[in-house]
């Protein structure tokens, strides 16, 4: 492993797992400008994002009157959409909020949740996946020995916004997805969220259980809804001072807020897939694209990373808990497990996938930059 | 002061958790296994398990599935569904649940009951039953998941549960069940004040007021579905438990 | 190794859960070679003390126990009626327990509890009498899972450790050199038990 190894002179990007990472004279990593070029143009802080905030609240207000809701967001139980449910009703918006149950919640991201909608007075939609086609869909992923396990999550989750918001009307979708925090991202760590074909050939491979009401968004529908109804996704977190460290604790304050220490660690399967999974087989530590941005935006310092590095990304104890679990949840025993994490890596291109929205239809590409603002190419 | 307990009640079908409003409408509500970790990370003081569909639809109990169930509960659990024969409670009971909700099975096999709570102690066996208020406002018992009439009352069969070996009796209401309104308080009370033995309320409760009421109707123990499984009425699916209820 | 006694009775399933998941070595068994390697014993049982006297007297076990317990004093705990029977008598079913401790088994006194009902079962709070090793640390305002309808009687006070409260105030746990008998369930008992549990696995 030693051979080759580099890490960024100003973060913790190394490469590691990263085909992708390129340094420049000064040993400074393509993320770093990455995220500097995206800090430019996506961010605005202080009171030139107070102003952008009000006024996208004004326009999101004078489109939604008369109905019940005026924009919708999801809730994880986590920092940022959190973050986002306060910000949504300091502007004095009306929401609806959604959270999406894929059977893996811990009692602390339902007891977060519970806390925000009753403090914060918000209606809840939750959708409950079926479990047998959940656990089906994870077990086909695991089988295919593809990395991004969780882009079936998310893609039920946006298809489940999607829906949601045309079925009530709403055309504003206020999401958690922020420069700050999460703006880094490996392309090889993940895949595309909104690729319902991959999702499909690789559970028509490794799949037994129908999917009879897993919900998928394919591109049509989605042109659908973006054009013909009109959705819009903005990504409020954008135009605050998004310092994480002092967000978790306005947010402990204000909504009884806990926390559970890891990013997106609310969910169990994330807490093991992040934990497990990905460093053992696939060697990869997300920490350092989290932490690298931080370090990008001056919220903490190298140092400050590498020390949290050090530390082990799974307590022991929790880590053998959740095995446990895991297993119980699959129905899988522990050969059977350490069966799958030994077979080799594949990639999802290996798959069938979907095409770029603009080389199917070459009309689209001036609404390319919407499509990327609004499936931006990075997990949550 | 004694604390009162507070018991979730959730519905299995198979191998999913479901709701229903006045036994009808069965809504998904989610994976049994994680439901049941969330509840006992809530620390609920007891959580029972039914089956609902099993008699009604004849069909066995799936031993597995529950097994896996009371793995990740570290309080009192009771099961309910399906239960015919003494082998039945056995294996039960040593998948890890403490008490056996007994319903249907016992207008067949009166006998059964005792047959358990001899061995077992008459807290583990509880008589459940179902009532639904006539046209002229007159309570009757029903089996099956509220299908069949069986011409009893409930004060009357509520006794003879006690008399068969049932160490607790839970009165479940079939009109308010799912519906937030609040137990049938005077179902509850006609019920307690009839048996010695502790009776637990069942079916309507949508808050903590309702609870207490329960309790001031007589019940010694209060259960709820809805009100534990949903953020609010007619709001989604979001696990939650109060805090102790001392009355 | 904790060796989870099997005469018939008992949640052993929810008594073997617990002590995996704070991650202590236990078996169930009914063999006296593996109950005579086990460093501390758990005698659990739920029911009639009459069945579980005959029960546990058929299985043979009892000169095993009373072997590893008063000759190699390994630490035993009984829960629920399993610490019943450690004492000398039961009113349900008129009938010798194995005397290990100086106490009797009553009904609670119906004439003392006004509206409450028999069976006593309900998460009670407890009264701690002594500092007996598994207490140590236990979570702040605990309570326990208890569900019977008789309940221990001390003439002297030397052994009791806990109390608690149903009508009256009644003994809930003792403590007798190696052996230690709750009337709660500790299996049952949340994060509560857990320590009691994790305190007796350490000791």
């Amino acid at each position: 492993m030693a051979e080759n190894y580099r890490q960024c002179a100003v973060s913790v990007m190394d490469t590691i797992s990263d085909p992708d990472i390129r340094f420049d004279e000064k040993g400074i990593c393509n993320y770093y400008y990455e995220y500097k070029e995206a800090e430019r143009t996506k961010v605005k802080t202080g009171e030139e994002g107070r102003q952008t905030l009000r006024e996208i609240a004004e326009t999101i207000k004078k489109k939604g009157q008369g109905k019940p809701y005026d924009c919708i967001i999801g809730l994880s139980g986590g920092v940022d959409s959190t973050y986002v449910a306060w910000i949504v009703k300091d502007l004095g918006l009306r929401p609806l909020a959604v959270h999406f149950d894929n059977g893996w919640n811990s009692e602390l991201a339902v007891m977060n949740i519970h806390n925000i909608v009753s403090k914060l007075d918000i209606d809840l939609f939750t959708y409950v996946i079926n479990w047998d086609e959940f656990k089906d869909l994870q077990l086909s992923y695991l089988k295919a020995s593809v990395v991004d396990i969780e882009a079936i999550t998310d893609h039920a989750i946006l298809a489940v916004l999607y829906r949601l918001a045309a079925d009530k009307g709403i055309q504003y979708m206020i999401s958690g997805t922020n420069v700050q925090t999460e703006n880094t991202l490996p392309k090889s760590w993940i895949f595309s969220k909104s690729d319902h074909i991959n999702i499909k050939s690789i559970h028509k491979k490794y799949g037994s259980v129908k999917l009879k009401t897993f919900p998928f968004m394919d591109a049509k529908v989605k042109r659908y809804y973006q054009q013909v109804k009109g959705i819009t996704s903005v990504s409020v977190l954008n135009y605050v001072d998004y310092n994480k460290q002092q967000v978790k604790e306005f947010i402990q304050s204000e909504l009884a807020w806990r926390d559970y220490g890891g990013k997106h660690y609310e969910s169990v399967w994330t807490r093991f897939y992040q934990g497990y999974i990905l460093p053992t087989k696939f060697n990869i530590d997300k920490r350092k694209a989290h932490l690298s941005d931080l370090i990008f935006g001056e919220q903490i310092s190298k140092e400050e990373a590498l020390a949290e590095l050090a530390r082990p990304i799974y307590d022991p104890q929790q880590q053998k808990t959740d095995f446990e679990f895991v297993l119980k949840k699959f129905g899988m025993t522990e050969a059977e497990f350490a069966a799958i994490m030994a077979i080799p890596a594949r990639s999802h291109y290996d798959f069938d996938y979907e095409k770029p929205i603009d080389k199917r239809y070459p009309i689209l590409k001036p609404v390319k930059w919407l499509y990327r603002l609004l499936f931006p190419v990075k997990s949550r | 002061m004694v604390r009162k307990r507070i018991i979730p009640v959730l519905l299995l079908n198979e191998g999913g958790l479901y709701k229903t409003v006045e036994f009808k409408k069965a809504s998904y509500v989610g994976d049994p296994i994680n439901t049941v970790k969330i509840f006992n990370e809530k620390e609920v003081d007891e959580l029972v398990i039914l089956d609902f569909q099993a008699s009604k639809q004849g069909r066995g109990i799936d031993f597995a599935k529950i097994t896996e169930i009371a793995g990740e509960a570290f309080m009192p659990m009771a099961y309910g569904g399906g239960i015919k024969t003494f082998e039945d409670a056995k294996k039960v009971i040593d998948a890890g649940f403490e008490k056996v909700v007994l319903n249907s099975i016992l207008f067949s096999e009166p006998l059964l009951a005792r047959k358990i709570a001899d061995v077992y102690g008459e807290q583990s066996v509880i008589g459940a039953m179902d009532v639904k208020k006539n046209l002229f406002g007159k309570y009757g018992v029903y089996s099956h998941s509220g299908t069949v009439k069986t011409g009893e009352t409930p004060v009357e069969w509520a006794k003879k549960l006690a008399e068969l070996g049932a160490g607790e009796i839970v009165v479940n209401s079939i009109d308010k069940d799912g519906t937030w309104s609040g137990y049938d308080e005077g179902l509850i009370r006609q019920v307690s004040s009839a048996v010695g033995v502790p009776v637990i309320a069942c079916g309507g409760a949508g808050s903590l007021e309702d609870l207490k009421k329960g309790i001031q109707a007589g019940a010694s123990a209060v259960a709820a579905g809805s009100l534990f499984i949903y953020q609010k009425k007619g709001m989604g699916v979001l696990i939650s438990f109060p805090s102790t209820l001392r009355v | 190794m904790i060796a989870i006694i099997n005469y018939g009775l008992g949640n052993l399933t929810s008594i073997l859960n617990m002590f995996r998941r704070i991650g202590a070595d236990a078996v169930i068994t009914s063999d006296p070679a593996e109950i005579a390697a086990a460093d501390k014993l758990l005698l659990p049982g739920v029911g009639h003390f009459k069945t579980g006297m005959e029960t546990l007297r058929s299985s043979g076990l009892v000169d095993v126990l009373e072997k590893e317990v008063f000759e190699k004093k390994k630490p035993i705990l009984g829960i629920c009626l399993g610490a019943q029977l450690m004492t000398k008598h039961s009113e349900e079913g008129d009938v010798a327990g194995l005397g290990w401790v100086d106490a009797r088994t009553r009904k609670f006194d119906a004439s003392r509890l006004s509206e409450l009902k028999i069976p006593h079962m309900a998460w009670s709070d407890v009264s701690f009498v002594d500092s007996n090793p598994l207490w140590t640390d236990l979570p702040a305002d605990p309570r326990f899972y208890h569900v019977h309808s008789y309940h221990f009687d001390f003439e002297d006070s030397a052994d009791v450790s806990a109390t608690a409260r149903y009508g009256y105030d009644f003994v809930t746990a003792f403590h007798r050199g190696n052996i230690y008998g709750t009337q709660f369930h500790p299996e049952k008992s949340h994060k509560f038990g857990m320590k009691v549990l994790e305190n007796f696995a350490k000791l």
